[in-house]
């Protein structure tokens, strides 16, 4: 976080009003319209003037659908905030630094974190414009180092105790549920007027 | 094992059961000609759940379809922003796409997990579940209710009215009769609260169930249900009871109902024949009354598309696979589900309709001269027999192989197969074949030229 960016509202912001080219669902393999890679890729050159060479660009295809549908979109949330050319005012990332946090760097936030909920939830908004700023060593204007990194520990540290509360909670709703149909009146089930 | 009423789950299975429903439940298990029941089962609606049932009738039969062509029905919007924010298998797509044809489309081996259908804003007091074997690789439960298992009753009655058919069964009387044919099969009698306690039974027409073959007629006959529901195999065997009986009416699920065999059916019992195409997963779809390839959309909130390989909707008129989103069981949202049955969408005077509907991917044979036949040819070409249930088998030499349930004349349906695949083909027909089970009712076997097997309606 050597170096300072924009302010954190104006990223947030960003975030917030992203377009719906940019919110569509990922291409992945037999649905969706957004080819992730073909994004990332002219992100990139955007940026930095360069362009990927096409194997650096095989996470941002779909091997798994079920699996790659919340990463992928959330790697299209990260590239609308990095477009913006006030993201990066003072600090030109590499190549290798931009597909580190639209790559693993971004699969790692899908495990605690729904496009969805980065989107529409404001603490998550800034999780996503805090976390996207410490991959690249930048801060939100006016926040020293210190300041930047407790506030991204802090609110990192809030979303994963929620997710793993709410996982705890799905996980015990669903043997509830699986409890419930293993009964013998549930296996009896009940009349009905036709067969299937 | 005989049902007594005595059983301490009874109260669970029939609450609220009053004398003359005792009386029902005795009559039905221990007339003299009854059959042996295997299992129990009831309708488990208390007074509040029933009142739920009523009320969803009420709905199902002052409401339409409510979608014409190239529009969305008003209630899609909500239903796919709740399964997106309740149900934890849709959560997981992440965020909702703005525009509904963007939402994944599932399939069957999609329902793995069937706790993660269930909405989180839901109590899960009395879920009851359906177990099917599956003919496609994936044995299906389904989390359902007692209501949603009741509300059955409304599609069918929302179809019969548009034959002008009121279900009037009440007090004393035996509303449903459902018959199977089957060497195992689950039996069990009830009543049905919604109609004051009229009987309801299913029952096996298999003579291993019976203590005298010349029971079975007398048992229907006595009974005289008002309605009869079956699969074409079971109504085949009905039909060689020669009752005399006369329901308002007959409904034929599970299998395609050749039209020859629906129109012996009606011949026979004087009143129509209700074909509903309908799922575990869904209840009812649609129905067809008469002699014609289109079945109606008879739920008002569910949406039907017709989708090619690629996910996209097909026009009009243009076969692809039924894809459902909807449906009145709130434990089992569905959002796109490909059912793996194919068909063409139609509109009559504005209400959606199913053509040509059948099971599974399309088989496509070959003639001796290599041109294509669709699967769908060969049930149009075996039409005019009354077929209750057979399969066709191409092998990589291209001859066939059409093995048929019962007795039936050879010559005619060779002379019918011979006509639409010429007479170079080789064709063998055995009748008189007890399938075991559901049949995978089109193949084809892999040919040197890569075509690969494939399945079709399950016959």
């Amino acid at each position: 976080m050597t170096a300072e960016s924009v302010s954190l509202e104006h990223l947030t912001r960003r975030v917030a009003d992203c377009p719906a080219d940019f919110l569509a669902p990922p291409y992945l393999g037999a649905t969706g319209v957004v080819h992730v890679d073909a994004v990332v890729s002219d992100l990139i050159y955007a940026v930095t003037g360069s362009r990927p060479a096409a194997g650096q660009l095989t996470l941002f295809v779909s091997a798994n659908p079920m699996a790659d549908r919340n990463r992928l979109a959330i790697v299209l949330l990260a590239a609308w905030l990095l477009a913006d050319p006030a993201f990066v005012r003072d600090c030109v990332p590499t190549v290798e630094q931009i597909l580190s946090l639209l790559g693993s760097a971004t699969a790692e936030l899908a495990t605690t974190a729904t496009a969805t909920r980065l989107l529409g939830d404001p603490d998550r908004r800034e999780e996503l414009v805090r976390f996207s700023l410490a991959q690249l060593s930048l801060r939100p204007m006016g926040e020293s180092e210190a300041q930047a990194q407790d506030r991204l520990t802090t609110i990192s540290s809030t979303e994963r105790q929620r997710v793993i509360a709410a996982a705890r909670g799905a996980e015990e709703r669903a043997r509830a549920i699986r409890e419930q149909l293993a009964q013998k009146a549930a296996q009896e089930a009940a009349d009905k007027w036709n067969r299937e | 094992m005989e049902p007594r009423v005595t059983d301490p789950d009874d109260t669970l299975r029939y609450p609220g059961l009053s004398d003359h429903g005792l009386a029902m439940l005795r009559r039905l298990s221990e007339h003299p000609f009854a059959p042996r029941f295997n299992n129990r089962s009831g309708h488990r609606l208390t007074s509040e759940l029933l009142t739920r049932v009523r009320d969803f009738e009420d709905e199902v039969l002052t409401s339409d379809v409510g979608w014409v062509p190239n529009t969305l029905p008003n209630w899609l919007d909500a239903f796919v922003t709740r399964a997106y924010c309740q149900v934890p298998h849709y959560r997981q797509y992440g965020h909702q796409p703005t525009r509904f044809g963007e939402v994944p489309t599932m399939r069957r081996a999609d329902l793995t997990d069937i706790a993660r259908f269930v909405p989180d804003d839901l109590p899960i007091d009395g879920l009851i579940h359906y177990s099917t074997s599956g003919t496609t690789g994936h044995p299906l439960t389904i989390a359902s209710h007692p209501v949603v298992a009741a509300s059955y009753v409304a599609f069918i009655k929302k179809a019969f009215a548009t034959r002008g058919i009121t279900l009037t069964a009440g007090r004393g009387d035996v509303g449903l009769m459902l018959i199977g044919w089957q060497h195992k099969c689950f039996t069990y009698v009830s009543v049905t609260p919604s109609m004051d306690e009229s009987g309801l039974l299913k029952m096996n027409l298999h003579p291993v169930d019976w203590r005298d073959r010349a029971d079975r007629a007398r048992y229907v006959n006595d009974l005289a249900p008002e309605v009869i529901s079956g699969d074409p195999i079971s109504f085949e065997a009905l039909l060689d009871l020669h009752v005399s009986c006369r329901p308002k009416a007959l409904i034929s699920t599970s299998m395609v109902l050749m039209p020859a065999l629906r129109a012996a059916l009606e011949r026979s019992f004087e009143c129509p024949v209700f074909d509903f195409y309908s799922l575990n997963e869904t209840g009812p779809v649609a129905f067809s009354s008469r002699t014609v390839d289109d079945h109606q959309i008879v739920q008002h909130r569910l949406y039907v598309e017709i989708l090619d390989d690629q996910d996209r909707p097909c026009l009009p008129g243009v076969r692809g696979e039924v894809t459902l989103t909807g449906g009145f069981n709130p434990y089992m949202p569905l959002l796109r589900y490909r059912t793996g049955d194919r068909a063409e969408l139609v509109f009559h005077w504005g209400t959606p309709a199913l053509r040509n509907l059948s099971g599974r991917p399309p088989t496509v044979y070959r003639t001796a001269s290599g041109d294509p036949i669709n699967n769908v040819d060969v049930t149009h070409v075996l039409a005019p027999f009354a077929l209750s249930q057979y399969t066709l088998h191409q092998d990589a030499s291209g001859a066939l192989r059409f093995r048929v349930r019962g007795r039936h004349p050879t010559e005619p349906i060779r002379d019918a197969l011979y006509g639409l695949f010429g007479t170079a083909n080789e064709i063998k027909i055995e009748t008189d074949v007890e399938f075991d089970g559901k049949a995978i009712q089109y193949t084809r076997a892999v040919q040197p030229s890569g075509f690969q097997i494939g399945e079709a309606s399950v016959g």
